[in-house]
């Protein structure tokens, strides 16, 4: 089972990829922030199917202050596209 | 059994994954991007979440953890795709030229 779980995490790696031909692509800021944003998601799950796989409890608290953080961020940033740094 | 459930929600996610970043480089405007990427989290990545804590059990140190991830993802996406989309329009990204109705404006 745990080299289901690696297939997975590849699999999520791939759509990754697609993400990165919107971030490098998108005509907008808020575009790249989207692309940013599920970039950030797909991270987290990787890292936590990864965990799984190889069997590594270590890795878990990277996937849930990726999947915390990189949403924080992504409110930052509108935020600071709507009103200006303050 | 656990097995079965495992494997297919872990197809479904993965599918869904694939579809809605498909979506997101081929959807022509930011709005329905945003709608792609909610897609992702929720249709693509809870229930590759929950196949984890299927499979490892809930109380697991593996499956509470991505139920923690899964909780944190259902109350953060819905917000920061609405602060997205507020902050898009209000710096005049605009729409596609297909578009029927800006209701802000009208």
């Amino acid at each position: 089972m745990s080299g289901w779980f690696l297939a997975l995490a590849i699999a999520e790696m791939v759509v990754v990829g697609v993400l990165v031909v919107r971030l490098a692509r998108g005509p907008s800021v808020s575009d790249r922030i989207v692309a940013v944003n599920s970039i950030c998601t797909q991270g987290a799950l990787v890292v936590l199917l990864f965990a799984v796989a190889a069997d590594r409890s270590g890795y878990l608290d990277v996937a849930i202050w990726l999947a915390s953080f990189s949403y924080l961020g992504g409110l930052v940033w509108a935020r600071y596209l709507e009103r200006g740094l303050l | 059994m656990t097995d079965i459930a495992t494997i297919i929600l872990s197809c479904w996610g993965a599918l869904f994954s694939l579809t809605a970043a498909v979506g997101l480089i081929r959807m022509p405007d930011v709005y329905n991007r945003i709608q792609c990427s909610t897609q992702l989290v929720t249709f693509g990545a809870l229930p590759i979440l929950v196949a984890i804590a299927v499979f490892a059990g809930p109380v697991s140190p593996y499956g509470s953890r991505a139920l923690i991830v899964a909780a944190l993802l259902l109350v953060l996406a819905p917000a920061t795709s609405h602060a997205v989309g507020r902050s898009a329009y209000l710096t005049d990204v605009p729409m596609w030229p297909g578009s029927v109705r800006d209701q802000p404006r009208e």
